[in-house]
């Protein structure tokens, strides 16, 4: 039989899903058991025990400084900043890119230069943005929207022009003006799409947090990753990894379901 | 009345000339067909008349107005696809050119005049066969009900021209009969002028009052681009002996359909379906 | 779940299981190749020099050895790597040499104790030239580095503590650029980089590292280990150290080699070893790590790492992590002993027993 008409059946798929997982997991407990039984204070590869007490300190307890719990707020931090700029990436992917897509005198006018400025690597742009924004909060939304409000604008305005001519000719033929066009036909399609492209762009988003937090900060999650890491402690680092992880991943899940229960229409125009 | 003529009118693309001196009037409330092979630029002459695309030299004249170079709610449309929004419910579809009309804000309708725009969708809903459909999405309908629903949203708006753009080609044969009865149907009971292109010669005859074919007369490679199609009026007997000849042709299909005499203007309201029509035209179809 | 689906999953993860091993740490044994890690900073800079002009040779060939120096553009990285057993010696500060490897359970060694820092850490306010006038202020440093560390003994020196202020972590490569930004009006920080936050004319220097000298100690340290089992890797560290100090000292070729290689000319690497109370010979550095004074810098420095939890979240006092001086007394635990000040190379350097 060819490799390619091999398929698992239902226990075989579960069991290849979760075999990485596992493989993964007893990889990390017999490297940390053989570390540790060399070195009882290893930092490297801490056991659960040891990140168990860590998340407890992080997450549990007060921390006994400054009386906050370090774990939330630096979850509440990252979070307020991520999903205020993905806020206004979303706002202005929307606009431009609906304007860009539909209107040919905005097109011609504004196209080539949001093509352009989305190919600028936005993390060279930190140093530039930290001089001129300052270190708070501001430069760092600004490095997420830069880093992902241009690719949705550009994602926006593509499918703005993959709609069908004959939708936007029989609008007309109802009697829609542009702007009727633009606020009936166009932007409600347009969103769950906006979706598809957000989801995306999760990953990036975060990258950017993350590093805009190493630089400068004095709260969340990836600003805690860079500041333990000077002390090489990984029984905070990993938990905080795989917080970040499961917070991404639900988030696309949040996202994925919204586009279902918020427009039941898309999965079969999408079909279509 | 809203008679449409085309004046003297030539599309060129470049130096690519599609249409060559197009002269013709068309007479209100008659049901034109458009017929010819891939290329020929009757697709051309309906996007022209649409508002889509501007002639080159010449002028279009609906009801003795020049023609605005882009679409309007006087000329209705049906594509063959994509002539229905896929993100409203099939009485949203309908109602959505009241709201536009209605309310150029928000191109919504609320309260009393949402449901006077909904009880009017509803019956012609019921008129084209999908009553029990209202909520669903247009991709839950099968091909025939979706251009069912796209004939209903253009009528909601009372244009004077219907243009038909293949709206039949992707349908099964059984279907396409059904529909072809709704939308002689539809002529028959409406204030309407109706221009269809069809590859189809047997539905041509069948549907149409006039059947006009396009050709191009100049075949040689050197001359395919230089010279565009252009038409020519003859007598349905001639017509009917020389039909797939070089020369481009104008039929008045015979024996000759009438529409229906509208009461006072009140466009459909009572009237009866007409079904004396010509019976077996698809046999006179050459080829 | 079949019996097929769960021999396959047994086999996969006890093939997982086998790869695990190339994670094991690197066992300590008499050995002949060995890895220095050691990254830019004027105190380290000799490291790059006996590189490039074949001094770590001559020494490694002398033994029979051989000796691979590499250079960490990133500080902590370079720690981090030693830490996790990737190099036998690294270039660090005691602070951070307590903080990481030792609280790491990574018992280590200061081979060399080649300089402290005498105004080459400092505290800058922008438009305020006294160390009141920090209250309440934010302050831009690298958290939990030496500049937070003079910080908290700056503040107490005038009777304030860190809740007095509010400290943001910065990058160390961004903050003469943060400080160029409006709303930063107070950072800690080191030369180079205090000497470019300078350059402008609303800079004032309030604090620096003279007024704490001794506190800041800048090191050669190794895996005690590694060391106890080849003592011939301490005396070759030992020896390319003092042939570069006599470089430096005697030829005008070895200071530009090294001004260059830290990115500045003569005039700014002076500037530097102005600040910097570099140890030149063997006897200097031995008189001050035999001294009683280092006994007592170490506990202010423990307990600064205690305070901040550094030394690890069971750690139930300063002296949780054991300091063992040359004379073998010990700061803390007995028990947990992980830092260690040992004299002995640097002495077979003075007696000319390399």
């Amino acid at each position: 039989m060819r490799l390619i008409n091999i398929k698992p059946d239902r226990t075989w798929t579960f069991a290849l899903a979760v075999l990485p997982f596992l493989a993964l997991l007893v990889a990390y407990l017999m490297g940390s058991a053989m570390r540790l039984a060399e070195n009882p204070n290893d930092k490297l590869l801490p056991g659960f025990g040891a990140m168990a007490e860590a998340v407890k300190h992080m997450a549990l307890q007060p921390d006994p400084r400054s009386g906050i719990y370090l774990m939330w707020n630096d979850t509440l931090s990252s979070l307020s900043l991520l999903l205020t700029a993905l806020a206004v990436s979303t706002l202005i992917a929307l606009v431009v890119g609906i304007l860009i897509g539909l209107l040919p005198l905005v097109g011609a006018t504004f196209g080539p230069v949001v093509a352009v400025a989305s190919m600028v690597p936005p993390l060279a742009l930190l140093p530039i943005l930290f001089i001129i924004m300052g270190l708070g909060d501001a430069a760092k939304i600004a490095l997420i929207v830069i880093g992902t409000a241009l690719k949705l604008v550009r994602d926006v305005a593509l499918r703005v022009k993959d709609l069908p001519r004959e939708q936007i000719i029989k609008a007309q033929t109802l009697g829609a003006s542009t702007w009727q066009i633009g606020t009936r036909v166009v932007l409600p399609q347009m969103l769950p799409r906006l979706i598809d492209a957000v989801r995306l762009e999760l990953g990036p988003a975060w990258l950017f947090l993350i590093a805009a937090e190493a630089i400068a900060a004095d709260a969340g999650l990836g600003y805690r990753i860079f500041l333990v890491r000077r002390y090489l402690a990984m029984d905070v680092i990993i938990p905080y990894v795989i917080w970040i992880t499961l917070l991404a991943f639900l988030m696309d899940l949040a996202l994925r379901l919204l586009q279902q229960k918020a427009f039941p229409w898309f999965a079969g125009a999408r079909a279509a | 009345m809203t008679a449409i003529v085309f004046d003297k009118v030539w599309k060129e693309y470049g130096d690519h000339v599609v249409l060559e001196r197009i002269e013709l009037s068309i007479a209100p409330r008659s049901f034109v067909a458009l017929v010819g092979p891939s290329g020929c630029g009757k697709t051309t002459f309906l996007r022209m008349l649409l508002g889509e695309e501007k002639p080159t030299r010449g002028q279009i004249l609906v009801g003795g107005v020049p023609l605005k170079a882009e679409p309007g709610a006087d000329r209705g449309v049906v594509f063959q696809r994509y002539s229905v929004f896929p993100h409203l419910t099939v009485l949203q579809n309908v109602i959505i050119g009241r709201e536009f009309e209605e309310s150029p804000l928000l191109g919504k309708l609320f309260g009393f005049r949402r449901r006077e725009a909904e009880a009017e969708a509803r019956k012609l809903l019921d008129a084209v066969g999908l009553k029990g459909h209202e909520d669903k999405y247009p991709a839950a309908l099968s091909g025939g009900m979706q251009q069912r629903l796209a004939l209903a949203q253009a009528l909601n708006r009372k244009p004077k021209i219907l243009l038909l753009d293949e709206p039949f080609g992707a349908l099964d044969p059984g279907i396409r009969a059904d529909i072809h009865v709704l939308i002689r149907r539809i002529w028959n009971e409406n204030d309407l002028t109706v221009v269809m292109v069809t590859h189809d010669l047997s539905e041509a005859f069948r549907l149409g009052t006039r059947v006009i074919a396009f050709e191009r007369p100049r075949n040689r490679p050197e001359e395919l681009e230089r010279y565009g199609a252009t038409l020519d009026d003859v007598s349905v007997a001639e017509a009917l002996s020389k039909a797939g000849a070089s020369v481009t042709r104008d039929f008045d299909v015979w024996p000759k359909k009438v529409a229906a005499a509208l009461p006072n203007g009140a466009a459909g309201a009572g009237a009866q379906l007409d079904l004396k029509l010509a019976p077996a035209n698809d046999s006179q179809a050459p080829g | 779940m079949n019996r097929s689906v769960s021999r396959f999953l047994t086999g996969a993860v006890a093939a997982a299981a086998s790869l695990t091993l190339a994670f094991s740490p690197a066992h300590a044994a008499e050995k002949k190749d060995f890895k220095v890690a050691w990254s830019i900073y004027v105190g380290w800079m000799p490291w790059g020099y006996a590189t490039d002009t074949g001094i770590v040779k001559k020494w490694a060939d002398k033994y029979g050895i051989t000796i691979e120096v590499k250079q960490f553009n990133d500080y902590v990285e370079s720690i981090n790597q030693y830490t996790a057993g990737a190099f036998d010696a690294v270039t660090l500060t005691n602070m951070d040499a307590l903080s990481i490897p030792a609280a790491g359970g990574v018992d280590t060694t200061a081979v060399i104790v080649g300089d402290y820092s005498n105004g080459n850490d400092a505290i800058i306010l922008k438009g305020k030239d006294k160390l009141e006038d920090i209250k309440g202020q934010t302050v831009n440093l690298v958290e939990f580095s030496v500049s937070h560390y003079l910080l908290a003994r700056a503040l107490e020196s005038v009777k304030l503590a860190e809740k007095d202020v509010k400290v943001v972590n910065t990058s160390d490569a961004d903050m003469a650029s943060a400080y160029a930004t409006p709303d930063v009006t107070a950072v800690a920080t080191w030369k180079p980089i205090v000497s470019t936050i300078l350059e402008s004319p609303d800079a004032k220097l309030v604090y620096d590292s003279s007024s704490i000298p001794g506190e800041i100690i800048d090191l050669m340290a190794a895996n005690t280990e590694v060391l106890k089992d080849n003592p011939k890797f301490g005396k070759a560290l030992a020896g390319i150290w003092y042939d570069t100090m006599k470089a430096l000292a005697e030829d005008k070729a070895a200071k530009e080699h090294m001004a260059k290689a830290s990115g500045t000319d003569v005039a700014g690497f002076d500037d530097q070893l102005k600040t910097t109370k570099l140890f030149a010979t063997p006897a200097d550095a031995i008189a001050f790590t035999t001294g009683a004074d280092i006994k007592a810098k170490s506990e202010l420095v423990s307990t600064f790492l205690f305070d901040k939890a550094l030394l690890g979240k069971d750690a139930k006092s300063a002296g949780a992590i054991g300091i063992e001086f040359p004379d073998k007394s010990v700061f803390g635990e007995k028990g947990n002993v992980k830092l260690r000040f040992d004299a002995t190379y640097m002495q077979a350097a003075a007696d000319g027993k390399l």
